[in-house]
């Protein structure tokens, strides 16, 4: 071969292996089609400011917006991923003391009436419970949230001022949950239960209670080109057997919510060409321990019960090996505030299992207990199988270090009722929070006094850290101290973490952009970047 | 016969009357309450908050005061409000009835249409290879809950064919094929069991009348085969058919909860636990109500058709 000949194919050759290495160029979106998936459950109404379960605020963020959202594009939410919805631009005045929101001019309510900051007034005043509200929320669950605005003023119709007690950079993140849409303040509250009136890429088109939610496309959505689809149907299947076949018999385009590992692989067996995409989620696994029933008085004791439940047995029995590990706030790299790998790793039960036992077995004996005097210990749990199966593995575990332990399964509607009331000994618990953040987390489960402080964990100490952390602005500095509020929850045993869950989406190749976040599952079914490739 | 059925509907009255007490009172005996349950779903509880609540939705009143409201609002019509979905109870009912009324009407027709015939194939060919073969095939509709064998159809038709009945709701007069494609697979599950029951009933009331003397006669004048079983001995055995496919009639209106959840059909079955567990007292009270009145007018029904049966039977006082 000539030294010329052997250049040319060498070039060829070249050319060759530089096109087949190259990306594939991205597919341009497709209009048209109807998402159809299945929610977790039923929504009990379509109004997110009056409940506490992702049923709602999954199944009707197609219809509203927010002030401001998290990027469906980006995996993580954190304060660097908001995006503008509503308001054109913002900027925190007077030291995080003042939010300013600029709307946007171009929005209208899907009844064709303009939107104007008298809406967003009317939203969070409501919310805040303030004094001078237009409206009152029947069951207001996220009132605490905005306790630290002390007013909200609409100078003129496309100005917004949020002007806050103390400064606190999180408002901005808590503004971005899907639990935090904008009301119309020309609608009855009432109304907003069975019906809904946004301004988002979606307009309802009919609701069916326990059965659907469907919505056509809003073709005066603010953002020009979006959304894509020409519907969304949310259809309520109850039996989970039914999901995994309606999902291949392709009636549904996505499946997995509240899927574990096993259902999200038994879909993928019947039908190799489903995508399955496991995350990280926001969703722990928690223990109530109360602190003020006998015998769980004595520190020894709450702490013989955190040592026995071994962490790594409850990664690979309950959680069938999709769980991660970590203290109060979710675990990095897929949480932002989470307590450093090397400390979760020296967490109570996160240890050599037989030593740790042995320890415990030695703690119950300090406090009088033993095989010839054995501890009695009524272990709770809502009557649900994600919980009974975690709350009957913690019983067996128990009854390792000698504790008599029993499981009561309580109806879902007595649950919250003997929380508040501390009505139980020992309970397993899971908690969400729309957002991780320190603020969503810490006020609402640890602070004392809290609604939903269900193992009546107090310490002063704790609240004046939690306050302090909520205000400070350099983000170092704060989860620093966030760290520290962590370690000292984990050290007391305040609410022993198990893991946080893993949730698995599974869906048709078909399905593009379906946005995922790995920190929380309550913010990203807005839906106006997906689209079918049919 | 008029005074009869005046007598029967008096009675029905009253057990319907009965029937309020024991659902309204047993409902309230059951722990946790609305309140708490709207709670729930928030995931906290306010008692201040809880007590507005309570006034608002009318349950801070005596129970014999809310029972009597209840009642008045029956005999005017209404149905309340949903606690739940803060709408009209009837709105969430209407759309129901019709689901579970077709899937009950088309199992029932399937276990009649499966169970008798096999039942009296069986009683004429008793102890002979077709006979045992039908004897299993009963048993076994009989020991499967129709859920299950509902599951495995489903199964086998996402597994070989790819397909499987819609689990979205499609209404006869927007589809009938599609419609009819959607219960055909539920009311064969339902109706199997049904008629397996029937066919056990049937089968033994034919071979009680087939050995009656006019049965005897019949053959013995050389009267054509099918006649003789098919018209003397069927009417004659048909008694206990009747009344058992009464009480099936009756128990699918309220026993179709799985077969609905596993079929995703929106019917007032499964609708009926979801309120249940959500203490959402209007829909339950009123779906429970609605059941005893199916299952009354069931028996009133199967009283009535007695006399069609056999005309031996007379309601008239001699």
């Amino acid at each position: 071969m000539s030294l010329r000949r052997f250049v040319r194919f060498a070039s060829l050759v070249a050319v060759l292996l530089l096109v087949m290495t190259l990306p594939a160029p991205a597919q341009a979106p497709k209009y048209g089609g109807v998402l159809t998936l299945h929610p977790l459950t039923a929504p009990p109404s379509l109004s997110p400011h009056e409940e506490s379960t992702i049923a709602t605020v999954q199944q009707v963020s197609p219809c509203y917006s927010n002030l401001v959202y998290f990027d469906p594009a980006k995996k993580q939410e954190s304060p660097d991923t908001i995006i503008p919805e509503l308001a054109e631009k913002w900027s925190w005045q007077d030291n995080y003391r003042n939010l300013v929101f600029l709307l946007r001019r171009d929005v209208k309510w899907h009844d064709g009436k303009p939107l104007t900051s008298k809406d967003v007034k009317h939203t969070f005043d409501m919310v805040r419970g303030a004094a001078d509200a237009d409206a009152k929320l029947r069951i207001n669950p996220r009132k605490l949230w905005y306790e630290n605005v002390e007013a909200i003023e609409a100078p003129d119709p496309h100005t917004v001022v949020f002007r806050l007690k103390r400064p606190q950079p999180s408002l901005l993140l808590l503004l971005a949950s899907g639990y935090s849409p904008i009301y119309p303040a020309h609608v009855p509250l009432a109304d907003l239960k069975t019906t809904c009136v946004g301004t988002g890429p979606y307009k309802l088109k009919e609701y069916r209670p326990g059965e659907f939610v469907e919505y056509v496309k809003n073709p005066d959505y603010f953002i020009k080109g979006r959304p894509y689809l020409d519907g969304v149907k949310w259809v309520y299947i109850k039996d989970r057997s039914t999901q995994i076949a309606a999902l291949q018999s392709g009636q549904l385009d996505v499946a997995g919510s509240g899927w574990n590992k096993a259902n999200a692989e038994t879909a993928k067996k019947g039908k190799a060409e489903l995508i399955v995409v496991e995350n990280n989620s926001n969703v722990n696994d928690n223990v109530l321990v109360n602190g003020k029933r006998a015998p769980l008085t004595d520190p020894r004791v709450r702490r013989a019960v955190n040592l026995a439940l071994d962490r790594k047995a409850y990664l690979v029995g309950p959680r069938l090996g999709a769980a991660t590990f970590g203290g109060a706030m979710q675990p990095r790299p897929s949480g932002v505030w989470g307590l450093p790998d090397a400390e979760v790793a020296t967490l109570p039960g996160m240890g050599d299992p037989a030593k740790q036992k042995a320890e415990a077995r030695k703690l119950l004996a300090e406090a009088g207990f033993g095989p010839n005097n054995p501890m009695k210990l009524t272990v709770s749990t809502r009557a649900l199988a994600i919980y009974v199966d975690t709350a009957s593995w913690m019983v067996d575990q128990l009854r390792q270090v000698g504790i008599d332990a029993v499981l009561e399964q309580i109806e879902t509607g007595v649950w919250h009722p003997k929380m508040t009331r501390l009505d139980f000994q020992v309970a397993l618990n899971l908690t969400g929070t729309a957002v991780d953040d320190p603020d969503a987390m810490f006020f609402e489960n640890y602070r004392c006094g809290s609604q939903r402080n269900f193992s009546g964990y107090c310490s002063e100490e704790i609240d004046r850290l939690m306050v302090e952390q909520s205000q400070t602005l350099d983000r170092a500095k704060r989860l620093k101290i966030v760290n520290d509020i962590d370690r000292k929850l984990q050290a007391e045993g305040a609410r022993p973490i198990l893991g946080w869950a893993k949730q698995y989406a599974v869906y048709w190749p078909r399905v593009k952009a379906f946005p995922q976040h790995e920190n929380s599952i309550f913010n990203t079914s807005r839906f106006q970047d997906v689209w079918l490739d049919k | 016969m008029r005074a009869y059925i005046t007598k029967r509907l008096l009675i029905a009255v009253v057990t319907l009357v009965g029937m309020s007490m024991v659902i309204f009172f047993l409902m309230r005996l059951a722990p946790g309450n609305i309140v708490d349950i709207l709670f729930e779903s928030a995931g906290y509880v306010d008692q201040a908050d809880k007590k507005t609540l309570e006034r608002e939705l009318g349950v801070d009143r005596p129970l014999v005061v809310q029972y009597v409201r209840w009642l008045g609002e029956l005999a005017h019509g209404e149905l309340g409000k949903s606690y739940r979905y803060d709408m009209p109870a009837w709105k969430i009912i209407k759309p129901r009835l019709p689901v579970t009324l077709e899937l009950a009407g088309f199992a029932l027709l399937f276990s009649i249409l499966l169970g008798v015939p096999f039942g009296v194939l069986s009683a004429v060919h008793q102890d002979r290879p077709l006979d045992y073969v039908l004897r299993v095939l009963s048993l076994a509709g009989l020991s499967m809950p129709a859920f299950w064998l509902g599951m495995v159809v489903i199964l086998i038709f996402v597994r070989s064919l790819g397909w499987m009945p819609s689990v979205m709701y499609v209404s006869p007069f927007v589809d009938l094929k599609a419609n009819l494609w959607q219960f055909v697979v539920p009311a064969l599950a339902v109706g199997y069991r049904s008629s397996a029951l029937i066919m056990r009933i049937t089968r033994s009331a034919m071979l009680e009348v087939l050995r009656e003397d006019y049965i005897r006669t019949a053959w013995a004048k050389g009267q054509r085969r099918t006649l003789v079983v098919w018209r003397h001995a069927l009417k004659n055995a048909s008694l206990p058919v009747i009344t058992v496919i009464g009480i099936e009639f009756a128990f699918l209106i309220g026993g179709l909860v799985v077969t609905e959840t596993v079929f995703n059909l929106p019917g007032v079955a499964r609708y009926l636990v979801d309120a249940i567990q959500l203490r959402d007292y209007p829909v339950v009270q009123n779906l429970t109500m609605f059941i005893a009145i199916v299952v009354v007018f069931a028996n009133l029904t199967v009283d009535l058709l007695y006399a069609w049966a056999d005309p031996r039977i007379k309601y008239e006082k001699a």
